[in-house]
């Protein structure tokens, strides 16, 4: 992709590099059956002030690359390969080589993470006060009254009763609330880059609908960059600009949140956008993927989807394809795009945004 | 939009805290008594009877005592020993047992049957307290010991240490205490002769006064050293492996991650974030082995000769002297529900999940 394509989207990129690059990200499990493949080869542009969305199913290593990102991953799991380039203020750095103490003082206040269980996310025996100070003099702001006074505006941000949860345990909040304390927490050191995985998985479809809306406000009010983990697509349509479909730890399709919806290249893509119900509409048109994810340890020979794949042909099994440009800010890795292309046009995927969308975006 | 109702669900409690907090305080605290009253009725009932089926009597030991010491006729000596005592062991067990109960009642636990005169409270006054110092420095010291250990093993997982630590602990826990006891005698006392046993026998050197010197805490000390070593010796290892694995499933806590995320300090990660929570099941069985290790000093003080309350006890039993028996099982028991109830206080305060009194 070249940074004029970038430009085309968003016309602020013509001037601001990525905040975070990854190039050639490599990511490895040490298990009893031997080396997971969890990442491989993963390049990603998170521009300015977008909202990326990293879609696939459970499996697919979306989530151990946002927290690879953060250097958060267990002891077993490795960066084997690649940088990840973090910018800001036209400074650079690899996050990879940080030290210790350079690592402590990039997580949050850089970079901060929203995670999918927001239940366990807190200390169950501190004040989300503490919880929070903690946070803030960890990264030297010690002033108590500045801080909480700060702490209660965030927490009037994300709609919440603010002097009364900033004195409340963890437990005394239900699911939304804690999902949205951390929300408001994540945000505490005004970051460049907010990495979400998962952040509305474990709620009810209504309290997801809030959170959703209050992702909405944050990425149009706040103009933060957003890499945003789900295996939802509503919700990656939702909150989207771009979208980077991953599969056996590669990203094999990515472009804008329109493009990938309507004229998705690769066939994993459309399996998944075929396999999500719409309100209307009959049952027989949801189509599931064939097979399962594949074995991480042992992935299969050339295209890691081919076993699982409508379109596949002796080349596939033989050859993995790399991401190719299909269209206008669009790659696609698959031998076969054009076919996909054709078998859109012949039949049309949606008029419009998958179910949970139409059903409760009109409040 | 529908995002404010959520404020509304925040616990009710959190605002009438004060009037309610107090009368469930209130009632609760009095259901608890109730129970312990109970309980301590129980366990007097049962030990009053059951050490009555103990063999042979106090009079009958001491009869036999005379017999064998001085070689006086059985009728001699039965005659000397109903001069001596003045207990009537023919009187009904029924009426025995309601003069004891009627006793307790105005807070008399009776006087010793072999030492006619001395009340049992004097014995416990006397003795409790060189137990209360041993037993209770020796938990404290297991008790912080074990805690840190295992959270070093916990953090250091599957290293030279963890493997050593924990082979150490295991062997530790699984000798039992009077056995670790005699051993340290054996090796550091004969064997080695690093420890000077004979003089450590006792509580308290010949002359040396309580009060507040530091020659008396020095003395006390030292004469405690060994019976606190084999107590912690034979404790530390069961609170080092629980607190391992409790901190290892608190390590794979999402908070802990949240907390590495947030860029904390490693210090306070592992204090307040992985430390508080780990040890936090920790204090229940603290509570409960505190009951246990004051009834299990018997053999440590006797082995020791530390004359605590469990040396009284071994006297007692050994002498049928019911009476003292009665009385050093009762505290005993009494330690045991205060233990429980304190660990129950403890917990509800380290945990704020658990309201005081709400698990009733």
């Amino acid at each position: 992709m070249s940074q004029a394509d970038d430009a085309f989207v968003h016309h602020e990129s013509i001037f601001e590099k990525p905040p975070l690059s990854l190039r050639n990200v490599h990511i490895m499990y040490k298990s009893r059956k031997g080396a997971v493949n969890a990442v491989r080869g993963v390049d990603l542009d998170l521009r300015a002030g977008e909202s990326l969305s990293l879609i696939g199913e459970s499996g697919s290593g979306k989530t151990t690359l946002g927290l690879g990102i953060v250097r958060l991953l267990v002891k077993t799991a490795k960066v084997t390969q690649g940088e990840i380039i973090y910018r800001r203020d036209g400074l650079e750095m690899d996050v990879g080589q940080l030290d210790a103490q350079q690592l402590r003082e990039f997580r949050w206040r850089e970079c901060s993470m929203v995670f999918q269980s927001a239940l366990n996310s807190f200390n169950p025996v501190l004040r989300i006060w503490n919880q929070m100070y903690d946070t803030a003099k960890a990264h030297g702001w010690s002033d108590r009254r500045a801080v909480r006074e700060h702490v209660l505006n965030l927490l009037r941000f994300v709609q919440l009763d603010a002097e009364r949860v900033i004195d409340a345990y963890p437990h005394e909040l239900s699911g939304g609330m804690r999902q949205r304390v951390l929300i408001a927490m994540s945000l505490l050191l005004d970051p460049q880059v907010l990495i979400l995985d998962e952040p509305t998985t474990a709620l009810d479809i209504l309290t997801q609908r809030t959170i959703i809306d209050l992702l909405r406000r944050l990425k149009d009010e706040q103009r933060l960059t957003m890499l945003f983990i789900s295996h939802d697509l509503a919700i990656a349509a939702e909150l989207a600009d771009r979208i980077a479909t991953m599969y056996a730890g590669k990203i094999v399709e990515i472009g804008s949140a329109d493009d990938i919806f309507y004229r998705p290249r690769h066939p994993y893509t459309l399996g998944l956008i075929r396999a999500v119900p719409k309100v209307i509409g009959e049952f027989e048109d949801l189509v599931s993927i064939l097979g399962s994810p594949p074995d991480l340890v042992d992935l299969p020979s050339g295209c890691k989807f081919h076993p699982r794949c409508p379109f596949a042909t002796e080349r596939c099994r033989r050859e993995e394809p790399d991401l190719e440009q299909v269209g206008q800010d669009h790659a696609a890795a698959c031998w076969h795009w054009q076919a996909v292309e054709e078998e859109v046009a012949d039949h049309p995927l949606h008029q419009s945004l998958p179910a949970q969308t139409i059903v409760y975006s009109g409040e | 939009m529908a995002t404010t109702f959520d404020a509304t669900q925040l616990p009710v409690e959190a605002e009438r805290k004060p009037s309610r907090a107090a009368g469930f305080l209130n009632s609760f605290l009095l259901r608890r008594l109730l129970k312990a009253l109970f309980t301590a009725f129980v366990v007097i009932t049962l030990t009053f009877f059951l050490i009555r089926l103990l063999p042979s009597n106090p009079i009958e030991l001491f009869i036999q005592e005379l017999m064998v010491q001085y070689s006086m006729p059985y009728h001699q000596a039965r005659d000397q020993a109903a001069a001596l005592f003045a207990i009537d062991l023919e009187k009904p067990l029924i009426l025995q047992y309601f003069d004891y109960l009627g006793g307790l009642v105005r807070g008399d636990l009776g006087t010793s049957i072999l030492s006619p005169g001395t009340p049992v409270t004097s014995f416990i006054k006397r003795f409790l307290p060189w137990t209360v110092f041993s037993v209770g420095l020796a938990l404290m010291i297991s008790f912080t010991s074990g805690v840190i250990l295992g959270l070093l093993m916990a953090y250091r997982r599957e290293s030279l240490l963890d493997h050593i630590l924990t082979v150490l602990a295991s062997v530790l826990s699984a000798i039992p205490n009077y056995i670790l006891g005699i051993l340290l005698i054996i090796w550091l006392g004969v064997r080695w002769g690093v420890v000077p046993v004979a003089q450590m026998r006792g509580s308290l050197s010949p002359g040396v006064q309580p009060g507040f010197t530091l020659a008396f805490f020095q003395d006390a000390l030292f004469h405690a050293a060994l019976p606190i070593a084999a107590y912690v010796l034979t404790t530390v290892g069961s609170w080092m492996l629980t607190m391992k694995s409790s901190t290892i499933s608190v390590l794979e806590e999402d908070y802990v991650t949240v907390a590495r995320a947030k860029g904390l300090k490693e210090s306070r990660i592992t204090t307040a974030y992985v430390g508080r929570n780990a040890a936090l099941p920790l204090f229940t069985l603290l509570a409960i082995s505190i009951g246990f290790v004051v009834g299990g000093s018997v053999l440590i003080e006797t082995i020791f000769q530390y004359q605590g309350i469990g040396y009284v006890l071994l006297q007692a039993v050994n002498r049928r002297d019911y009476v003292v028996m009665q009385g050093v099982f009762l505290i005993i028991t009494l330690s045991v529900i205060f233990a429980n109830f304190f660990a129950d206080m403890l917990y509800s305060w380290l945990d704020p999940r658990i309201k005081f009194g709400a698990a009733e």
